[in-house]
C-alpha cells in the first residue's frame, strides 16, 4: 500500500515538473532509494508495467524528457541520473524563479520520479530480457485495464484517507520549512529564546493610545516597500503591548538605523525620544501573554460595575469571540416600588440614580410583582422550557436574569463564591443542592485558594502535578508555594515544595475537623464520615446533621466540646429576652444566634437583642411531677407528650431545658414544665464517692447541729441518769439509796446500796441525789447532768441554781430561769443577785487564782456542753437550743458565772478574756476557746460529771468560799477521771483544789491549766 | 481493645475510717470510683487487683490519709477501625445510636449500606432494606469504629456499617 502511495505522488501530473528539481537531491539520496526501488519492481511485476504506463501516458508534454528515457532505457541507472541532473539542471533554474512554490514539491517527488524511471526501466528491463514472462501472463494482460481500475482504486483509496492524515502527509512532503518544523518539536523552548545573533528590539514612544495605529502604519510601509524593492523596508516586525506600556511601541530590526529609517514620518510617533534598545534578556517579556481567566460556561464570576456590582453570577454562555459573555444573575427588582407617582421609569437616567440609591435585594424574579405595577413592561415569551420573561428590556428564565455582558465587566478572579450564594442559584432546581454543579464550584474556589487555608501541619495530597499521589503534611507556606514533609511512599520523610493549587488537605473519616473557610458552617466542629475526592463530608457535633465541605475549608481540630461562640455567647447558654422570656441558644452563626425559648419557639435573634445571658445556678431545685428534687445535671422524661427525656441544662422557674444527645434539632435542646417530668435518673452521689456524712456515725450526729437543725437530734446520747445515784420514792424499795447501772425510757437498773443487787424500777420513782451530800438532785428526765455541768463553772453554786432552773423540769417551775434563758443578762441578774451577793466574796478572795483554772476548765465544760446541746434539747430546754444553739446556751451558761465573777473580781489576767464572754458574748470568741480544746464530744461526759459533785455547792456558797472550793474541786477531778476527754482539760481544774488547799501560788495555776 | 494496665490513683481517707477496715474500706472505695469510670482516653472495665497500697499520710491541716495505690485494672480503649459488637439505643433520619458497652458509637446515614433505608413510618421507625436486615431500638449491630473523639470525661465514636461482614446480627 504505501508503494502505492508513493507512487500515487509519482504519476502526479506535474509529474515533468518535478524532474528539474532532482538537482536538490544528493547522489546518496538516489542511492538509498535505489534499493527500495527495487524491492518494489521485483515485488510486482504489473507494478512495473503500471509505472511505465502511467509514465507513458503522462508523459506527453515534456517530448525531451521522453526522449531521454528512450534513449538511456537500457544504461544503467546512474549513468541516467546523472545524465538528466546534467539535462535538468538549466531548466530548473528557470522554474525556480517562475513559480518558487512547485520548486519545492519537485524537490520531493524528484525521487518518486526517479523511482518510477527506475520502475519503468526495471521493468522494460525485465520485458525485455524476459519475454517468457510476458507469455506466463493471461491472455490479454497487454490490453486488459486492470492497471486503469487499479489507479482509481488508488485514487479512491486516497480520497477515503483521513483528510487529517492526508493533511500530515502533505505537510511532510510539501512544508516550506521542514527543517523547523521537525526541529520545533525537538529543540526545547529555551533554545528558541534570542540571541545575540537574532535581531534587536528597540522600543519607541508614540503618543500613548496610538500604539495600534502606529503599528498598523508599519505594517503598511512593510507592505508598500517589501524586501525586494528598491528601498525595501528594514524593519522586521512592530509590536505594541496595549495598556501595560501606554505610549510605547516596539520594533525589531538589524540596525537602529533601520528603525529610524523606517520610522521616518510615521504618526503619532515621537522621533524626538530616544529609541530605547530592549535587552536580550528582556526580549521574551515582551512578548509574553498574560494568560486571561479562562472563562467557560457554568463557572462563577462576579460583576464588577452597574447594579449588580459584586453580586455573583454563572456563566451561561461565552461568545466566540471571547468578548461577551452570557451570564446569569440573581435579579435586583424593586418592580416600581420605589418609583414616584410620575412612573419614574421613563426617564433611564434618573432611574439608574436611583438604582444605585436603594439597592433592591437579591430576589428571583416574580411575574406577578412585576405585573402589579410594571405590567406595561412585561412581555413573555415562549423559552424552549421552562417560563421567559421579558421586563424591562432584559430577560428572566426561571427566575434569573440572563444578561449579556462584557467581559471587561466581569472579574474572574476572586470570586470566591459563598455557598449561601451559590445555593441562590440552586434554588430554582427541585432539589437544592443536589443541583449544584461542585465540580465547577470547586474549580472556582481552587484558583482562589488562599495560601492561608494551609496551615503547618496540616495534612496534604499532591492531585495533579509531576508528584501527584504525595502525601504528606506541610511544613511552610511562603507565597503559593507550601513545604511539605512527605509522610508515605519512596520519599517519606523529605521536604518538598509544591504549589498551592496542586495540593488539597487529605483527611480520614474519622478525623475529628473543624470548619475555618467563609462558608456558613465556619466554626463547626465535626468528625469526617466520608471523603471523596475534594469533597468532605462530616457529621457535626452540634447539631448531629451532616455537613458536605471542600476540604480546603476545613482543618484538623484538637478542640473538644461544643464549638460555636458568638462573643459571650455559646451554644446551650441560657439568655434572657425580655422579662418574661428566656431562650437556649441552640445554635451560633456567624452573625446571629438560633434560640429556642421557654415556650418551644425557635427564632433567629441578633445578639443585640438579647437583653443578658443568664449564668447558670447551681442550687437551682425544681420539683418534678412526683414532688422529688430536680437539679441541672439530673436525667428525666416526660411523662406525656412526645416522652422526650434528656439531661437537665437549665431549669428557669417551671420550665426545663433538657439537652438530649440523641436528638439532632435543636442542637438536642428541648423545652419541657418540670410538671410533667419524672426524674430518670438523680446525678446522685456516685460521683462524689461515699457520704461521710451517713458513713460516719460521730460525723452523723454533729450534723444536725450545723445544717440548720432541719432534723431533731437523736432523743439523748447517753442516758444521763445512769451512774447516778438515786433514792427510790416509792414502791418496795420506797427509800433506799442506789446507783443507776443502766435505764431507758420507763425504766432503770438500780444496783442498791443495801443488797448489791439490780432492781428495776421505773424511772419517775427515783431521784437523783448527790452521792456525797444526799442532796436531791434537780434532773429533767434524768439529766441532772445538765444542771451538774453548770455547777463546776460556777464554780458557783448560784449559777447552778439558775441553770438548774432553766434545764430542768425542777427549773421549769422557777420563774426566774426562764427570762434568763430569753437571753439577757438583766433577766438572770436577779438570780445572780442572790448568788452573787454570797459569792462575790468567794470570789473575791480566791482572786486572779481561781481563774484560770476555771478559765480552762469552764471552757473545756463548755465545748462540752456545746456539743451535748442535743442531749439538753431533749429536755425542756430544747427550744432555747434550737434557737440559737449550743453557742447561745453555752453564753448564757457562762454569762452569769462570770459575769458574776467578772465585777467582783475585777482582776488578773483572766479578766480580759471573761470580761469579752461576760458582756457581749461574743460567741466567737467563745467558739474559738474551746474548740481548740478538744472534740466537742469527747468532753461532755465530764462536764456532766463535773456538777454532779459540785451539786451541794449551791448551799455552800453563800455562806464561805473555801467550801465550794473543797466541794467543788475534790468531785471534780474524780468525775472526770471517770470519764475521759475532758479529763485532761479538766485536770486543769483538777489542780485547783490544791490551789485552793495552797490559798496562792497563783502563778502555778496559771502555768498548770494553760497547757 | 482490652488491656491489662498498671495505674495508681490517690484517695484520700476521712480520719473516721481510721481503724481495722481501714483496707477493706480502701479497696471499696477504689473499686467504687475506678470501675466504669472514662478518662476520656479509655474506659476502666475492672479493677483487677492492688498491687501495693502504699502507707497512709496524713496530710497537714485536714487530717485525712493520703494512700496511694497502685493497681491494675483491666481498660478498654476503642481504636479507629476496631470492630465491635453494639447494640442500638436508638435510630434517627440522620443514623443510628448504638452503646458498644460503654461506648456511644453514631453510625451516620452515609456509613449505612444505601439498600438500608430509612423507614420512619413503622413502629418503631427503623433502617431496613426490606428484606431481613432490621435495625431498629435494641438490634445488636457489629460495626466498625471510623473515628474517636476523646471528651473529657467521655468518649465518642462514629461508626460504619458500611462493609462487609458488618450489619446486624
Amino acid at each position: 500500500m504505501s508503494n502505492f502511495m508513493d507512487q500515487n505522488f509519482a504519476s502526479d501530473e506535474e509529474e515533468d515538473d518535478f524532474n528539474p528539481v532532482n538537482q536538490d537531491d544528493s547522489d546518496a539520496e538516489e542511492v538509498d532509494s535505489k534499493p527500495a526501488k527495487r524491492e518494489t519492481s521485483a515485488d510486482a511485476a504489473p507494478d512495473a508495467k503500471y509505472g511505465r504506463d502511467a509514465h507513458e501516458e503522462e508523459d506527453t508534454k515534456d517530448v525531451e524528457e521522453d526522449e531521454e528515457n528512450d534513449e538511456e532505457e537500457e544504461d544503467e541507472e546512474e549513468d541516467d541520473e546523472d545524465d538528466e541532473d546534467e539535462v535538468r539542471n538549466p531548466r530548473k533554474k528557470q522554474k525556480r524563479v517562475v513559480n518558487p512554490f512547485i520548486e519545492d514539491e519537485a524537490g520531493v517527488d524528484d525521487e518518486e520520479d526517479e523511482g518510477d524511471d527506475e520502475e519503468d526501466e526495471l521493468a522494460e528491463y525485465g520485458m525485455e530480457t524476459h519475454p517468457d514472462d510476458l507469455d506466463a501472463l493471461p491472455q490479454g494482460t497487454e490490453t486488459d485495464d486492470r492497471r486503469h481500475r487499479q489507479l482509481d482504486r488508488q485514487r479512491e483509496i486516497d480520497a477515503s484517507m483521513d483528510a487529517e492524515k492526508q493533511a500530515q502527509m502533505l505537510k511532510e512532503r510539501y512544508g516550506r520549512n521542514r527543517a523547523a518544523a521537525s526541529d520545533s518539536l525537538v529543540i526545547p523552548k529555551r533554545l528558541l529564546l534570542p540571541s545575540v545573533e537574532d535581531p534587536s528590539i528597540w522600543g519607541g514612544r508614540c503618543k500613548p493610545g496610538k500604539e495600534k495605529e502606529v503599528v498598523y502604519s508599519i505594517q503598511q510601509r512593510i507592505e508598500q516597500r517589501p524586501a525586494n524593492s528598491r528601498n525595501p523596508m528594514r524593519i522586521i516586525s512592530a509590536f505594541e503591548r496595549g495598556n501595560i506600556m501606554q505610549g510605547w511601541f516596539y520594533c525589531e530590526a538589524r540596525r537602529q538605523a533601520d528603525v529610524i529609517e523606517g520610522l521616518d514620518a510615521i504618526n503619532f510617533y515621537y522621533p524626538s525620544q530616544k529609541l530605547t534598545l530592549v535587552p536580550v534578556k528582556e526580549m521574551p517579556d515582551l512578548l509574553r501573554v498574560q494568560k486571561s481567566e479562562e472563562l467557560l460556561p457554568g463557572g462563577w464570576i462576579r460583576i464588577k460595575r452597574g447594579k449588580y456590582q459584586g453580586d455573583l453570577a454563572q456563566i451561561e454562555e461565552v461568545e466566540t469571540n471571547g468578548l461577551n459573555v452570557t451570564v446569569r444573575l440573581v435579579p435586583r427588582l424593586d418592580y416600581g416600588m420605589n418609583d414616584d407617582a410620575l412612573g419614574a421609569p421613563a426617564d433611564a437616567k434618573r432611574k439608574r440614580g436611583a438604582a444605585s440609591t436603594v439597592r433592591p435585594p437579591q430576589r428571583l424574579f416574580s411575574e406577578t410583582e412585576a405585573k402589579k405595577k410594571h405590567a406595561k413592561y412585561l412581555s413573555s415569551t415562549s423559552g424552549l422550557g421552562g417560563k421567559s420573561w421579558n421586563y424591562l428590556n432584559d430577560n428572566y428564565v426561571d427566575g434569573f436574569l440572563i444578561k449579556d455582558m462584557r467581559v471587561q465587566h466581569l472579574s474572574a478572579k476572586n470570586v470566591n463564591p459563598r455557598l449561601e450564594e451559590v445555593t441562590m442559584f440552586a434554588r430554582g432546581g427541585e432539589d437544592g443542592t443536589a443541583n449544584l454543579d461542585l465540580a465547577s464550584l470547586a474549580e472556582t474556589l481552587k484558583n482562589s485558594t488562599a495560601e492561608d487555608s494551609y496551615q503547618p501541619g496540616d495534612p496534604v495530597e499532591v492531585y495533579r502535578g509531576e508528584q501527584q499521589g504525595l502525601i504528606g503534611r506541610t511544613v511552610s507556606t511562603r507565597g503559593d508555594i507550601v513545604s511539605l514533609q512527605v509522610t508515605e511512599g519512596d520519599l517519606a520523610g523529605q521536604t518538598i515544595d509544591a504549589p498551592v493549587r496542586t495540593l488539597r488537605k487529605r483527611f480520614r473519616e474519622g478525623d475529628h475537623v473543624k470548619v475555618i473557610g467563609g462558608s456558613r458552617y465556619q466554626n463547626e466542629l465535626g468528625m469526617v464520615v466520608q471523603v471523596k475526592d475534594d469533597t468532605v463530608t462530616l457529621l457535626s457535633d452540634m447539631s448531629m446533621q451532616e455537613i458536605t465541605i471542600f476540604s480546603k475549608d476545613l482543618r484538623l481540630s484538637a478542640e473538644m466540646a461544643a464549638d460555636g461562640q458568638l462573643g459571650i455567647y455559646d451554644v446551650h447558654d441560657l439568655v434572657q429576652l425580655d422579662a418574661a422570656t428566656v431562650a437556649c441558644v441552640i445554635k451560633v452563626d456567624r452573625e446571629s444566634l438560633r434560640v429556642i425559648d421557654q415556650n418551644g419557639s425557635i427564632r433567629n435573634i441578633l445578639p443585640t437583642q438579647i437583653a443578658n445571658k443568664i449564668v447558670p445556678r447551681r442550687d437551682a431545685v425544681a420539683t418534678d411531677r412526683n414532688g422529688a428534687e430536680i437539679r441541672a445535671a439530673d436525667t428525666v422524661r416526660e411523662v406525656y407528650g412526645e416522652q422526650r427525656s434528656g439531661v437537665i441544662r437549665h431549669i428557669h422557674r417551671s420550665f426545663l431545658f433538657l439537652h438530649n444527645k440523641a436528638q439532632a434539632e435543636n442542637a438536642g435542646i428541648s423545652v419541657v414544665r418540670t410538671t410533667n417530668v419524672v426524674t430518670v435518673s438523680a446525678r446522685g452521689g456516685r460521683a462524689t464517692g461515699p457520704d461521710l456524712t451517713k458513713m460516719n456515725p460521730a460525723l452523723a450526729m454533729q450534723t444536725p447541729g450545723g445544717g440548720g437543725a432541719a432534723m431533731p437530734p437523736p432523743r439523748r446520747g447517753r442516758d444521763q441518769l445512769i451512774g447516778k445515784t438515786v433514792t427510790i420514792r416509792k414502791g418496795r424499795f420506797k427509800g433506799l439509796v442506789g446507783i443507776v447501772r443502766d435505764a431507758d425510757d420507763n425504766s432503770a437498773q438500780v444496783e442498791l446500796y443495801t443488797s448489791n443487787k439490780p432492781v428495776h424500777i421505773p424511772r419517775e420513782l427515783l431521784t437523783p441525789k448527790d452521792p456525797v451530800s444526799k442532796q436531791p438532785l434537780s434532773m429533767g428526765r434524768g439529766r441532772g447532768g445538765g444542771m451538774g455541768a453548770r455547777t463546776p463553772f460556777g464554780s458557783g453554786g448560784p449559777p447552778r441554781d439558775s441553770w438548774s432552773g432553766g434545764r430542768t423540769p425542777m427549773a421549769g417551775g422557777d420563774s426566774s430561769r426562764t427570762p434568763a434563758w430569753g437571753g439577757a443578762n438583766s433577766s438572770r441578774t436577779p438570780a445572780w443577785g442572790g448568788g452573787s451577793g454570797s459569792r462575790t466574796p468567794a470570789w473575791k478572795n480566791d482572786g486572779s487564782r481561781t481563774s484560770n483554772p476555771y478559765a480552762d476548765g469552764s471552757r473545756t465544760a463548755y465545748g462540752g456542753i456545746g456539743n451535748r446541746t442535743p442531749a439538753w434539747n431533749s429536755g425542756s430546754k430544747t427550744p432555747y437550743d434550737s434557737g440559737s444553739g449550743f453557742d447561745a446556751f453555752a453564753s448564757g451558761s457562762r454569762t452569769p458565772a462570770w459575769g458574776g465573777a467578772v465585777p467582783n473580781t475585777n482582776t488578773g489576767n483572766r479578766t480580759p478574756a471573761w470580761g469579752g464572754l461576760s458582756n457581749s458574748r461574743d460567741q466567737r470568741d467563745f467558739d474559738d476557746a474551746p474548740t481548740p480544746g478538744g472534740g466537742y464530744s469527747a468532753p461532755t461526759p465530764g462536764a456532766y460529771e463535773a456538777p454532779t459533785p459540785g451539786a451541794p455547792t449551791p448551799g455552800d456558797w453563800p455562806d464561805s468560799a473555801p467550801t465550794p472550793g473543797g466541794a467543788f474541786s475534790a468531785p471534780t477531778p474524780g468525775a472526770h477521771a471517770a470519764y475521759d476527754a475532758p479529763t485532761p482539760a479538766m485536770g486543769g481544774s483538777a489542780a485547783t483544789p490544791g490551789a485552793y488547799g495552797g490559798n496562792d501560788g497563783g502563778p502555778r495555776y496559771d502555768d498548770s491549766p494553760s497547757p | 481493645m482490652f488491656f491489662l494496665k498498671e495505674e495508681t490513683k490517690v484517695i484520700a481517707m476521712h480520719p473516721s475510717y481510721f481503724g481495722p477496715n481501714m483496707r477493706e474500706y480502701l479497696i471499696g472505695r477504689l473499686n467504687e470510683e475506678e470501675e466504669g469510670r472514662c478518662t476520656g482516653d479509655h474506659f476502666v472495665i475492672c479493677v483487677m487487683d492492688m498491687v501495693d497500697i502504699g502507707e497512709g499520710r496524713v496530710m497537714p491541716g485536714i487530717g485525712q490519709a493520703e494512700y496511694t495505690i497502685r493497681y491494675r485494672a483491666i481498660i478498654w480503649k476503642p481504636f479507629r477501625g476496631e470492630t465491635v459488637d453494639a447494640i442500638v439505643t436508638s435510630v434517627k433520619p440522620t443514623g443510628i445510636f448504638t452503646l458498644a458497652g460503654p461506648l456511644s458509637v453514631f453510625i451516620a446515614r452515609k456509613n449505612i449500606p444505601s439498600d438500608i433505608k430509612w423507614e420512619p413510618n413503622t413502629v418503631p421507625p427503623q433502617y431496613t432494606d426490606h428484606a431481613d436486615q432490621v435495625i431498629e431500638k435494641g438490634t445488636s449491630l457489629r460495626l466498625k469504629i471510623l473515628g474517636v473523639k476523646p471528651d473529657v470525661a467521655a468518649i465518642n465514636a462514629i461508626g460504619t456499617i458500611k462493609e462487609d461482614y458488618l450489619g446486624p446480627l
